[in-house]
C-alpha cells in the first residue's frame, strides 16, 4: 500500500506537466490529437433459469453486456520531439430493465499513460497485468475471457510499467483488486505478464502470466462481499492466427480464498465473407472456484453489417446454473469531432 | 475506505444521455474502422533508426476535403472506395517523425481487402515522400511469411507515388514501363495479397500526398 501510494504521487507530479501541455497543445488545421467515439448498443435475449426475456447478457449484476449508452476517448499529448502521454477515458450509461438502479454508470479506461524512456508507465483504471483480459479488448462483445469468471478483472485501479519488446512485451500492474469500483479494504492485485509473440507480425502470441494479492468479490459496480480473499494465481495465455482461423487459449490454476481454483478457456473463430464480416466462434469453458466445477459453453455469430454497425448472437449454455441463454446485440461505435 | 465511481446516479444520468444523443445530430461523424500501429515505439525506431520520437495525428477525407476530396482520391488511385475500411470518414493515424525537434520523415498504415479478411500496409517515407520502409502489419494469410520477408519489402524503398502513376489497381497491371513491374511476387499462391498490397501502397502513398505533402504528386 506504501509503495503503490509513493507511484500515485510521483505520477500525479509527471501528469501535472502533461495537463499543462494539453492546455498549450494546437495541432494542424484539419488534423487532431484526439479520437472520440460514441458507443450504443441494444442487448435482449431470452434465459431458460429465468423462464423470461432478459437484458443483459452475462447477469443482472454483471457489467457487460447491457443496453448503454457510451463513449471512448483517447487524447495525445505531445512535446517538441513528439508524443509524451496518452489520456484513455472509456464509459457507459447502462440500462438496468430491472433491479434497482434503471440507470447505471459503468467506467471502463480512465488512466493517463506516459512515456518513461522505452517503457510506459500508466495510472488509473486500466486493464491490470494478467492473462488474456490484460491485452485482448472484449468491450463490445458478447462472448466473454476468463477474466469476467472471477479469474482476475476487466478493469481495476491503481499503476502499470510496461515495455514493448522485439520478440514480445512485458508489463507489472499494482492495482486495488476492486474492479470497476474503488474500494479500499485492505484488497490489492499485483500481477505480471511476459509474452512472447507480436500478435500482428508474428501471428501468434504466448503468455505467462502470474497474480498475488487479495481481492475483492465483485459483480460490476456492486460489492457482493466486502471481507477481501486470498488470489494467488499462474496463468498462460495463446493466441494464434492463421488465414481465416483465430484461436485464443488460456489456462489459470492456483488459489481463490480458502480453495483452489483453475480454469481452461478456448475460443476458437472463422471468418467468413469479404474482410471477414461473418465471423462464427465457439468457446468451450471450464471453472473450478469455491468447490465447484462449472462447464460453460457458448456460440456466437457477429455480422459486420457496415464500418460502424455490428450485429451478434450468442447461445450459451451454463451448467452451473442449469441456463441455456440466447442473447442478441446491436452495437453502434462511431467517431465524432468535438 | 471507500471511493464509488465518480458518477451521480440521479437526473443527471438523463441528461448527459440526451446531450449524448444530441451529439449524433450534430457532430462531424468518423469510421470506427481505422489503422494504427500496435507497437509504436518498437515500429518508429525500426523504420527511423535515427529517429529520437514521434507524433500522433489523427485526419480524415471527411474532415479535410469532404465528398469532392474523396472523388479525387478515388480518381488517383482508379478505383472507387469500398467495403468496410474505405469511407470518407474513416480516422487516418498518421506519426510525425522527429530527430530531436527536426521533422525527418512520417509514417502511416492503411486497411486493405485481402483473401483472409483485412491486411494492413505501412509505409515509412522521406519528407519528399520517398518510401524507405514498407511492411505488412497484419497478414494471416498461410502464404505470409515470404510476403513479410524483409526482401520483399525493399523492392519499395526508393520509390514514390509518381512510380505508381501508370499502375492499374483494378486490372493489378503495370500500363508501359516502370519501376513497379521490377516488384517480384515472392508467394505466387498469395497473388491476390500481392496485388492487394500493391493496391494498398498507392492509396497510401496518395493519402500521405494529399494529407502531409501538400499534393505534391498531383498529376
Amino acid at each position: 500500500m506504501k509503495a503503490f501510494k509513493s507511484s500515485l504521487r510521483f505520477f500525479a507530479g509527471r501528469a501535472l506537466s502533461v495537463l499543462l501541455l494539453f492546455a498549450a497543445e494546437a495541432g494542424v488545421l484539419y488534423s487532431s490529437n484526439y479520437l472520440f467515439f460514441l458507443e450504443v448498443q441494444g442487448i435482449a435475449g431470452y434465459s431458460s433459469a429465468a423462464g423470461k426475456a432478459v437484458f443483459y447478457s452475462m447477469s443482472r449484476m454483471e457489467a457487460m453486456q447491457k443496453p448503454s449508452l457510451g463513449f471512448d476517448y483517447v487524447q495525445k499529448f505531445a512535446g517538441a520531439g513528439g508524443d509524451i502521454a496518452t489520456l484513455a477515458v472509456q464509459a457507459r450509461l447502462a440500462v438496468n430493465a430491472e433491479g434497482g438502479d434503471t440507470i447505471e454508470p459503468q467506467l471502463y479506461n480512465a488512466y493517463l499513460r506516459l512515456k518513461l524512456g522505452g517503457s510506459y508507465i500508466w495510472a488509473g483504471h486500466n486493464r491490470p497485468k494478467f492473462g488474456l483480459a490484460s491485452w485482448f479488448d472484449s468491450h463490445g462483445q458478447l462472448l466473454q475471457p476468463t477474466a469476467m469468471n472471477g479469474f482476475g478483472f476487466d478493469r481495476d485501479w491503481g499503476v502499470g510499467l510496461e515495455r514493448d519488446l522485439s520478440w514480445g512485451n512485458a508489463g507489472v500492474s499494482l492495482t486495488t483488486g476492486s474492479g470497476m469500483s474503488l474500494y479500499l479494504k485492505g484488497n490489492y492485485f499485483l500481477s505480471g505478464r511476459i509474452a512472447k509473440g507480436v500478435l500482428n507480425r508474428d501471428n501468434y502470441t504466448v503468455g505467462l502470466s502470474a497474480a498475488a494479492g487479495k481481492v475483492l468479490d465483485v459483480m460490476g459496480v456492486h460489492l457482493m462481499n466486502d471481507k477481501p480473499a486470498l488470489f494467488e494465481m499462474l496463468a498462460t495465455d495463446a493466441t494464434w492466427l492463421r488465414n481465416n482461423w483465430e484461436n485464443r487459449v488460456e489456462v489459470m490454476a492456483g488459489k481463490r480464498g480458502s480453495t483452489a481454483a483453475w480454469a481452461v478457456f478456448w475460443r476458437t473463430g472463422v471468418g467468413l465473407l469479404e474482410e471477414s464480416r461473418l465471423k462464427l466462434e465457439a468457446q468451450p469453458a471450464v471453472f473450478r472456484m469455491n468447490g465447484k466445477t462449472n462447464v460453460q459453453v457458448s456460440a456466437g455469430i457477429s455480422y459486420s453489417a457496415g464500418a460502424d454497425w455490428t450485429l451478434r448472437a450468442m447461445v450459451q449454455r451454463d451448467r452451473e446454473t442449469k441456463d441455456t441463454r440466447i442473447v442478441f446485440q446491436v452495437y453502434y461505435y462511431k467517431g465524432m469531432r468535438l | 475506505m471507500v471511493i464509488n465511481t465518480p458518477f451521480s446516479k440521479s437526473n443527471a444520468g438523463v441528461l448527459i444521455t440526451i446531450l449524448l444523443i444530441s451529439c449524433l445530430l450534430v457532430l462531424p461523424l468518423l469510421a470506427a474502422v481505422g489503422c494504427d500501429l500496435n507497437d509504436p515505439d518498437r515500429d518508429v525506431k525500426r523504420l527511423f533508426p535515427e529517429s529520437t520520437g514521434y507524433k500522433t495525428i489523427y485526419v480524415s477525407v471527411a474532415q479535410k476535403g469532404g465528398e469532392a476530396m474523396l472523388r479525387r482520391i478515388e480518381e488517383r488511385l482508379g478505383d472507387k472506395f469500398q467495403g468496410l475500411y474505405e469511407t470518407a470518414d474513416v480516422p487516418y493515424t498518421m506519426y510525425q517523425i522527429f530527430k530531436g525537434r527536426d521533422l525527418i520523415g512520417y509514417i502511416h498504415g492503411v486497411n486493405q481487402k485481402g483473401t483472409y479478411g483485412g491486411i494492413q500496409v505501412f509505409l515509412a517515407v522521406d519528407l519528399e515522400g520517398l518510401i524507405r520502409g514498407f511492411y505488412f502489419q497484419k497478414l494471416t494469410s498461410q502464404f505470409g511469411k515470404q510476403l513479410r520477408d524483409e526482401a520483399f519489402g525493399r523492392q519499395f524503398t526508393g520509390l514514390n507515388l509518381r512510380d505508381f502513376f501508370n499502375y492499374d489497381v483494378a486490372s493489378g497491371t503495370v500500363k508501359g514501363e516502370g519501376k513497379l513491374t521490377a516488384i517480384k511476387n515472392p508467394a505466387p499462391q498469395a497473388e491476390a495479397d500481392f496485388r492487394a498490397a500493391l493496391r494498398a501502397t498507392k492509396k497510401n502513398l496518395i493519402l500521405i500526398d494529399e494529407f502531409l505533402l501538400g499534393n505534391k504528386y498531383l498529376q
